[in-house]
């Protein structure tokens, strides 16, 4: 015998269940545009029946909402965490190379090259007519046009290095911020699930957070379980662990740290580079992402300490080349067999080894690398018999020749002169004192008061072709690999940054199909619950009218 | 594949970014009229846009010394020319005085001559280009010969390292002497003091027509006859190494072209391509764009009454 009123209860499970789910519709509507959103659904199923005591059979209770979920594939998120690290890192290593080949300006008509040509034009110039005062002025610009290119181009690297190292910091400080939030997450969402809920929106938010975490540094996200809890279930932790060390475990997150070391990383560096460490000062290794990004390319000099090839590198090659290409100019130095010294036996400089010259009597005649420089000449007003002024045509910080020379241990041992461009550097590179102060200075000439004598330049001009200055070849071979090495680092990146972000846009193209809110789907979701209320509240309506027949109208005549 | 809303946003977005970058690649070739803007670009063809750019640079630094080389030159051989013309003067003058029918006032006269054709000598020796003695050698601002005394003002070194060749790089490790030395022209020992020869013969010649000598005016002419050889085989060095520059000068002319075009073929946008993918891509993103906008439009929201 069932219950007279038990259809309207059916009822009512039907009204209530269609209900929760246009809520639930609605609510999926309402964030089809919130980021990391994954769509919920309903989760009901047939009530328990009743078991009929006639031996009927049972009879259906109606239907029970047991609550919603989200719809998320969580290997999907870790997949996109593994790969958007990556993106990261190239992504920035991309944006910041280009930063690089901006400052150097090739090919173009005003950068390295142009004016390293319309240099050497000068002085062919001056090697044409020596004695005229007007084509001195003109080495003199050119060379100060020079000297301004790798004082330029230094500064621009170090106002790099420096927007890098802002980055830095600013990139730590968002890391701290997230695992922050993340903290905070963990503890609401760790409170909701106690009673056996699954907190789906407060997972999206946190995912949100992990997938702009994993852009920055290299993460391992998951949740680990630790026991059980009183209640029989899974004691869920989530943990964020970076290098080997956790920087959010549960409830507790630790930060970053970012201090600025008195000790710079490369000798190329700006003060006040910031090392990052964790609390405990262990250093920290983000491992990839847009930290590691902006790291390399703040203190990659390609060396064993950082392989890449980021602002110190190229401050280091354009050091390198401006102490090279002084040495060359200056005194005529050429390290013919790269032993880093300056091998003196060709003694009368015929740039030939003649029978005999082996001076230092290892029985072995070195090659002569102390061809003929500016220092080696003698200028427009000399005289007869004077003696070898020394003049420098670069020094550094404006400084004199003899300001630059005075601190030789032996102003005479080629070897130690060649010591002294070591402080050299791109920033610094100027012309000599002397020169800007009288172009009577520009050295032309091998012997004291020939004023048409352009022997001095003749040879100047010889070591520009010569092969062996640079490692790379010529002062032009040099920058040319620079560039080429610079654009190829670029173009790397690039390709990297796009593959990856091919990767990284596929991944969350699937997660946005599986867990995205369909406008359509949901449409046909309201029409459904949406009949299955007015069809339940028919049921109402029609069971009224049988209560009606039954009680207001049986039995009456 | 369960496609929503969002997807389809993203991926038509993601899309007519790619499209719009490549319009805006293929605007830049069109607007700069170079194949690449940066070395990332293209690494190879940067590197060997520097390397163009070097060379070109450089040939037409050659041509500037070529053609200097040459003006220089051509000074050089007119003055030492006018030398010559003078010496067979003189010499004609000494083969007429040689004959015995030369009385003695018209050898006179003929000294006076000779005088004269000497001073000229003095003047030419001290000829200058753009304000440079040319065979001073490297003492470009000081004269060769000193008018009054007739002696060498300065010592110009022709033998050894010190030998005042004054050189122009013409090519790449190629250089050419581009003067004549004094002290080979005029002859003598050439240290500062000593007489040139040309000058002394000179000397000798009118020395001896004052004297009325005739063993020594045909002595003169010996004499004279050695210095037009010696003129004569400088002049024939200089015109060979005019021959050398016009030969340079020809094959820098070609270099040029040849250089010119490389550049151009290896950084230069070729414009029709430029504009046909223009409009290739101008369609792809027309299309993107109409295509994106039918299908982000509708949902069953338009079509549920």
């Amino acid at each position: 015998m069932r219950a007279s009123f038990f259809g309207l209860n059916i009822s009512m499970t039907g009204l209530y269940a269609s209900q929760r789910a246009l809520d639930i519709t609605n609510h999926n509507i309402s964030n089809v545009n919130t980021p990391g959103y994954s769509r919920q659904t309903v989760n009901q199923k047939a009530d328990t029946p009743i078991a009929m005591s006639d031996g009927t059979g049972m009879v259906g209770n109606g239907a029970r909402v047991l609550g919603s979920e989200r719809v998320r594939d969580e290997y999907l998120d870790f997949k996109y965490w593994s790969e958007n690290v990556s993106y990261g890192e190239w992504d920035i290593k991309e944006t910041m190379l280009s930063d690089v080949e901006a400052v150097f300006n090739e090919p173009s008509d005003s950068g390295f090259n142009t004016v390293l040509n319309d240099y050497f034009s000068a002085i062919h110039e001056l090697s044409k007519d020596p004695s005229s005062v007007a084509t001195r002025a003109l080495v003199k610009e050119k060379g100060i046009t020079l000297t301004n290119y790798f004082n330029s181009t230094a500064t621009h690297l170090e106002k790099i290095q420096s927007d890098l190292n802002y980055s830095v910091k600013s990139k730590v400080d968002e890391i701290n911020s997230i695992s922050e939030q993340v903290r905070a997450l963990n503890e609401q969402i760790y409170k909701y699930e106690l009673q056996g809920d699954t907190a789906s929106d407060l997972r999206d938010q946190r995912t949100v957070l992990i997938d702009k975490l994993s852009k920055l540094a290299k993460i391992n996200a998951q949740e680990v379980t630790v026991g059980k809890l009183a209640n029989g279930k899974d004691d869920v932790r989530f943990q964020i662990v970076v290098n080997g060390k956790f920087l959010v475990d549960n409830f507790s997150s630790y930060k970053i740290k970012y201090n600025q070391s008195d000790t710079k990383n490369n000798p190329e560096d700006i003060p006040g580079i910031y090392n990052l460490s964790w609390d405990d000062g262990t250093p920290f290794e983000p491992g990839g992402g847009e930290l590691k990004g902006y790291i390399d390319v703040r203190d990659g000099a390609g060396d064993a300490k950082n392989e890449f090839k980021g602002v110190p590198y190229y401050q280091r090659k354009m050091n390198e080349f401006v102490r090279t290409f002084a040495k060359a100019f200056n005194e005529g130095f050429i390290d013919y067999d790269g032993d880093g010294a300056v091998d003196t036996e060709d003694t009368d400089g015929d740039g030939v080894l003649d029978v005999g010259e082996d001076a230092n009597g290892d029985g072995v005649l070195d090659i002569g690398e102390n061809k003929t420089g500016h220092a080696d000449g003698y200028g427009l007003n000399s005289a007869t018999g004077d003696a070898l002024p020394g003049i420098r045509f670069f020094t550094m910080n404006d400084i004199s020749a003899a300001d630059f020379v005075a601190s030789a241990a032996d102003p005479t041992d080629p070897n130690d002169i060649d010591d002294l461009y070591n402080n050299m550097t791109a920033k610094n590179f100027t012309l000599s004192k002397d020169i800007q102060d009288s172009v009577d200075n520009i050295f032309t000439s091998t012997t004291a008061g020939e004023k048409g004598n352009g022997e001095v330049l003749l040879s100047i001009i010889e070591f520009r072709h010569d092969s062996k200055v640079f490692n790379e070849g010529t002062p032009e071979d040099f920058m040319r690999s620079l560039i080429s090495n610079l654009g190829i680092d670029s173009q790397q990146s690039g390709r990297m940054s796009l593959n990856q972000e091919t990767i990284v846009k596929q991944i969350d193209n699937r997660r946005t199909s599986n867990s995205g809110v369909s406008l359509d789907e949901e449409m046909a979701n309201m029409v459904k619950y949406q009949h299955a209320y007015n069809a339940a509240a028919r049921m109402i309506t029609t069971l009224s009218s049988i209560y009606d027949t039954l009680i207001n109208r049986m039995g009456r005549f | 594949m369960r496609i929503t809303n969002n997807m389809l946003v993203n991926n038509m977005m993601y899309n007519m970014g790619n499209n719009l970058e490549r319009l805006d690649r293929i605007q830049q070739q069109l607007a700069t009229g170079k194949k690449i803007a940066t070395p990332s670009d293209d690494p190879i063809v940067a590197s060997r846009a520097l390397k163009m750019r070097t060379d070109v640079a450089e040939i037409a630094q050659y041509k500037k010394n070529v053609e200097d080389a040459g003006s220089w030159l051509e000074v050089t051989e007119s003055t030492i020319s006018s030398v010559g013309d003078i010496l067979q003067k003189a010499r004609e003058l000494a083969v007429q005085a040689g004959n015995d029918a030369t009385t003695q006032s018209d050898k006179q006269k003929i000294a006076t001559e000779v005088t004269q054709l000497r001073s000229q000598i003095i003047q030419l020796s001290n000829t200058t280009y753009a304000g440079r003695y040319i065979f001073s050698g490297f003492k470009t601002d000081e004269t060769l010969i000193d008018e009054s005394t007739g002696f060498y003002n300065i010592e110009v070194q022709k033998t050894g390292a010190g030998r005042e060749d004054i050189k122009y790089e013409i090519g790449i490790g190629d250089t050419i002497n581009i003067n004549a030395l004094g002290s080979e022209i005029f002859g003598g020992a050439g240290t500062a003091g000593s007489t040139p020869k040309m000058v002394d013969d000179l000397d000798k010649m009118i020395a001896a027509l004052n004297g009325n000598d005739g063993e020594q005016i045909r002595e003169a002419i010996t004499d004279i006859q050695s210095n037009i050889d010696n003129t004569l085989m400088i002049r024939s060095d200089i015109g060979a190494r005019t021959n050398r520059l016009d030969l340079t000068s020809n094959r820098l002319l070609a270099d040029e072209s040849t250089f010119t075009k490389l550049m151009s073929q290896n950084e230069d946008a070729d414009m029709a391509e430029v504009i046909m993918k223009l409009k290739n891509e101008e369609n792809v993103y027309n299309a993107s764009l109409s295509g994106g906008a039918r299908i982000i439009q509708p949902t069953l929201v338009d079509f549920i009454k």
